[in-house]
């Protein structure tokens, strides 16, 4: 199988602990540490959360995921065939913001930015693609 | 997730265990609003509400909105809200977006108990 796994699921919210489980097998079947899995679990729930709530009507779109580990670097790309959308164009939030003053929107997309190395979008044909990768200790 | 309440002097102790994430959120959110309520009804007998997160393995910005929420309800209830022990990798995404700055996070729960019995209570006694 190499190591490469790919899963696809419709854009609801449900099926966010599928994904989370193909993202832990994986991890575990390739024995990465568990201590730096949070930020491809927060990528994927943050990336997959903006599609269902943002993208299509609930369940319209199919997201796939596809992870990559290439010796010391997991690239993980997140697809889905819902209207063009960059979240990567949200502008970031101000995090000096007080308790009073502070918006949630767009913190997750700004976490996702902080938490991996690579970041990028692409429009291919229908589909949005995002593209996130980081180094693993191994 | 699971979440578990411990009373102990002046304070109440929510232990939070496992994947705060998008569907655990709002339960979550929930337990924390009705413990500071509960902190707000017994007048000065609890003075705050202390998150222990040593087994909180995970947290998303849906986590991150439950604390903010439980952060305000707290302020206006004139309950101190604090946090303990986080992991790393949670630490980590709560100084990224600036919500270590918002909310006092402890390093473990001794210290937090010891800072809120040395403050005084919101209603200066």
């Amino acid at each position: 199988m190499g190591n490469e796994r790919r899963l696809a699921v419709k854009s609801e919210a449900a099926q966010l602990a599928v994904l989370t489980a193909f993202l832990k097998e994986f991890w575990s079947t390739a024995a990465l540490p568990a201590e730096e899995s949070l930020p491809f679990e927060l990528a994927l729930e943050e990336v997959f959360m903006n599609v269902v709530m943002h993208g299509a009507p609930a369940g319209a779109a199919r997201v796939e995921v596809a992870l990559h580990l290439d010796g010391g670097s997991l690239a993980m790309s997140i697809a889905d065939d819902g209207p063009a959308f960059d979240p990567l164009s949200l502008p970031a939030p101000d995090v000096t913001a007080g308790l009073y003053e502070r918006r949630i929107g767009g913190q997750g997309v700004h976490l996702v930015r902080q938490l991996m190395e690579t970041v990028g979008y692409r429009r291919d044909g229908a589909r949005n693609i995002l593209t996130l990768g980081r180094q693993i200790s191994r | 997730m699971k979440v578990r309440l411990e009373k102990v002097p002046h304070a109440t102790l929510v232990i939070a265990e496992g994947r705060l994430d998008f569907g655990a959120a709002p339960a979550f959110q929930k337990e924390l609003e009705q413990a500071v309520t509960a902190a707000h009804a017994a007048g000065g007998q609890v003075k705050a509400l202390i998150v222990d997160c040593a087994a909180l393995d995970y947290v998303s910005s849906a986590g991150l909105r439950s604390f903010l929420q439980a952060a305000r309800a707290s302020q206006r209830a004139g309950v101190v809200f604090a946090l303990s022990t986080l992991q790393p990798a949670v630490r980590e995404v709560f100084d990224l977006s600036g919500f270590s700055r918002m909310i006092p996070i402890h390093a473990d729960r001794t210290a937090a108990l010891a800072r809120i019995s040395s403050a005084k209570s919101p209603d200066g006694q």
